[in-house]
């Protein structure tokens, strides 16, 4: 007899939140969001209150651009407005706005996720395939942050401890093996990888930034975490240089000396609020041959530009604008997305495979070890009466015990993968209706909680 | 197991190692790359074991036909790469050095064993040895720096059309891949230098070269092959050419090279 495919079992997993991707916009994200000093403390210790009353294990992942809340209740799933009621309640706790003012803002862009869609949901979001900028790796100290915080408030179970260890592994499954973490994900990040294909390992290499505008502090910041190890601000208002050098862990120059330092910089980036270049054909040129074999990389990230086209004609030096640093990581996301549709069937397969795993934990488990309980009664019932009827030496003792251990392992085993196999049908009432035959089967009690994780979707 | 099969297990390897290095190259998988670098390891191992059995087999130096000669190089060109994999993991210069390993022993299968040096005495003269040591020695520094100047130019003409930036990634750094073919040539230049002076110093004593042997065409374009080398470290080094003007230089050097090393010769009788 074939059964059901067993695609997606129920499993006792909600999600309810709201994202970039269900078109919330940013006013409403950063609302709604838990990044208030102690915001999210607060609302863990609020749900820890709720764990202790309802016994349902939660977790709250709150970034920039998502807040979601996790749920699993083994007595049962939460309808729709019970699950976004704690949302708004939680919210409140966490940061004082009133819950109905937060459910008129944010109502119309929640989603809600469920059984292994919800599972799915998490492991996407571990991949950076939810992420505004597909495949970046910061959501995995996000999730981890949550998560720690969540156990530290006691505030999961068994379920979502499973859920959440494994979105972290497969998050890291489906980047390693479809590369959707690589490449550049910002200006800055391309600017930095481009010095690398350069010069390589930037240690002991100078980096040069001309301008002290939020532009050239990202850009330099990517430099420095690539491992430069000299970096000279140069700025018209030498304060601001010293203030931005200072939290480079760089060293401030005084903004008319800066063509002398060209000689010795491996890295240039340019930023200045300059209306006319600043770093001209000639100023590079003079300084070519003093270089040597020592190729020069200048990043000119300003608008109007900074440095004069023709200096990238040089020979040994490398000119890069806005715009070239902009098709690389379009090229480059381009290639991410081709990627994402592996990622996506990873994730997908993740999902079921983790949702079976969960079933066979919550439905499977408990009916399991009722049978293998009541085989062992049996035994060692026989046992009891065959010892006082014999009088056996303790080696032939020790045989006759290990012989009926073996054939109660043996007859149990075909029991045990069934009911795995049951627990794990799409079809709820199948699953409920052939593991009610396996009750029978083994003439077991309808226990409480056998037939309420049976019930329970 | 003998050296012939021995010697075919390891073209095997390089073939496979080379294909191995050069997918990673275009896919950039992990994986690939260490397969590679294993495979390339087992061939050059490999490779020493058929030498090894080569020498027992002859009870002489392995270098009695052009076949065994190139097999020679082909060996050296191997341990060249995994050297410049370890300095400096220019992993991209194995498709290109592995790929012309396995060439050169395919073509020295491909020749026929016959002008085979049967003499004892002359091979075991150590300016013999030297002589040709020293030369392959040189020749494999030089192909791994033809291998490093062509990846060069490729990330150069990357940089600076802006076309592919993309391809640039799965390049090694332009700096690294310079000054690599710079200490190749700095190895490969003394090397050939001392193949050539204890050349010279053998034939001047005589014993058994054809008259005029100091118009041979190897013998000349061998110095040809010095010359291109000296060109190119004095351009480096005190004229202030850029790395892509001498870069050409190293592709132009390793032409002149299988020149000399393809060229007829009746002074050389043994490649």
């Amino acid at each position: 007899m074939s059964y059901p495919v067993t695609t997606a079992p129920n499993v006792s997993v909600q999600m309810v939140g709201l994202s970039h991707n269900t078109s919330a916009p940013v006013a409403v994200r950063e609302r709604i969001a838990f990044t208030a000093p102690g915001a999210m403390e607060a609302a863990a210790r609020f749900l820890a209150g709720r764990r202790a009353e309802t016994g349902a294990e939660f977790v709250l992942l709150s970034t920039c651009n998502r807040t979601e809340l996790y749920l699993s209740d083994a007595g049962g799933e939460w309808d729709t407005e019970a699950v976004t009621s704690l949302l708004f309640a939680l919210h409140e706790v966490a940061t004082d706005a009133p819950a109905h003012e937060t459910a008129r803002l944010a109502g119309a862009y929640l989603q809600e996720r469920r059984g292994h869609r919800a599972v799915e949901q998490l492991f996407r979001i571990a991949a950076g395939l939810d992420s505004m900028i597909l495949g970046e790796t910061d959501i995995t100290r996000q999730i981890k942050d949550a998560y720690a915080l969540a156990v530290d408030a006691g505030t999961t179970g068994a379920v979502l401890n499973t859920v959440f260890h494994e979105s972290l592994r497969v998050g890291k499954r489906a980047r390693t093996e479809t590369d959707l973490g690589r490449g550049a994900f910002s200006v800055g990040h391309a600017a930095a990888d481009l010095a690398q294909s350069i010069h390589g390992s930037l240690k002991n290499k100078t980096v040069l930034v001309l301008g002290a505008g939020a532009m050239s502090e990202t850009t330099a910041r990517h430099l420095s975490a690539a491992g430069a190890s000299t970096i000279l601000v140069a700025n018209r208002t030498y304060d601001k240089a010293v203030l931005l050098a200072e939290s480079l862990n760089g060293r401030a120059i005084n903004y008319e000396h800066f063509p002398a330092q060209l000689a010795l910089a491996d890295v240039v980036v340019a930023s200045t609020a300059s209306p006319i270049p600043v770093v001209t054909r000639a100023m590079v040129a003079s300084v070519v041959k003093e270089r040597g074999n020592r190729p020069l990389y200048l990043i000119d990230i300003a608008l109007p530009r900074d440095i004069e086209t023709g200096v990238g004609d040089l020979d040994g030096v490398y000119l890069f604008d806005l715009d070239h640093l902009q098709q690389m990581v379009e090229s480059e996301a381009a290639e991410r997305r081709q990627k994402a549709a592996h990622a996506e069937t990873i994730v997908r397969e993740e999902a079921i495979s983790c949702a079976m795993r969960l079933r066979t934990m919550q439905v499977a488990a408990p009916l399991v070890t009722r049978v293998r309980a009541r085989q062992t009664a049996i035994v060692q019932q026989e046992l009891s009466a065959l010892r006082k009827r014999g009088d056996f030496s303790p080696e032939q003792w020790q045989l006759i015990e290990r012989f009926a251990t073996a054939v109660e392992n043996k007859l149990a085993h075909a029991p045990t993968e069934r009911i795995k196999e049951y627990a794990t049908f799409a079809d709820e009432d199948l699953t409920r209706r052939k593991l009610r035959t396996v009750r029978e089967l083994f003439d077991l009690e309808d226990a409480e909680e056998t037939v309420a994780a049976e019930a329970k979707p | 197991m003998n050296s012939a099969i021995t010697l075919a297990v390891t073209a095997l390897c390089y073939l496979i190692a080379a294909v191995l290095l050069g997918a990673n190259l275009t896919l950039r998988k992990n994986g690939w790359l260490w397969a590679g670098r294993g495979v390339a390891a087992l061939g050059a191992t490999a490779h020493m074991v058929a030498i090894g059995l080569r020498c027992a087999e002859l009870r002489q130096a392995p270098f009695t036909t052009p076949a065994e000669s190139l097999s020679l190089l082909a060996w050296i060109v191997a341990l060249a790469y995994l050297g410049v994999e370890i300095c400096w993991r220019l992993s991209a210069t194995g498709t290109f050095a592995l790929g012309a390993a396995f060439l050169l022993i395919t073509l020295g299968g491909l020749l026929p064993a016959q002008g085979r040096v049967s003499d004892p005495a002359l091979l075991g003269e150590n300016a013999v040895s030297l002589h040709i040591l020293a030369t392959v020695g040189a020749i494999a520094a030089f192909v791994l720096a033809f291998a490093c100047a062509a990846l060069y130019l490729a990330a150069h003409r990357i940089l600076k059309s802006k076309h592919g930036l993309t391809w640039i990634k799965r390049l090694p750094p332009l700096a690294t891949v310079e000054q690599a073919s710079f200490a190749l040539v700095a190895v490969g230049f003394p090397l050939l230098t001392l193949g050539i002076a204890s050349g010279w110093l053998r034939a001047m004593a005589g014993n058994g070269l054809p008259d005029g042997w100091q118009w041979d065409s190897k013998t000349l374009l061998s110095y040809g092959v010095w010359l291109v080398y000296a060109v190119y470290l004095w351009a480096r080094l005190r004229a202030g050419w850029t790395p892509a003007r001498t870069a050409y230089i190293l592709l132009f050097g390793l032409a002149v090279c299988l020149l000399t090393l393809l060229v007829p010769s009746a002074a050389h009788r043994f490649s």
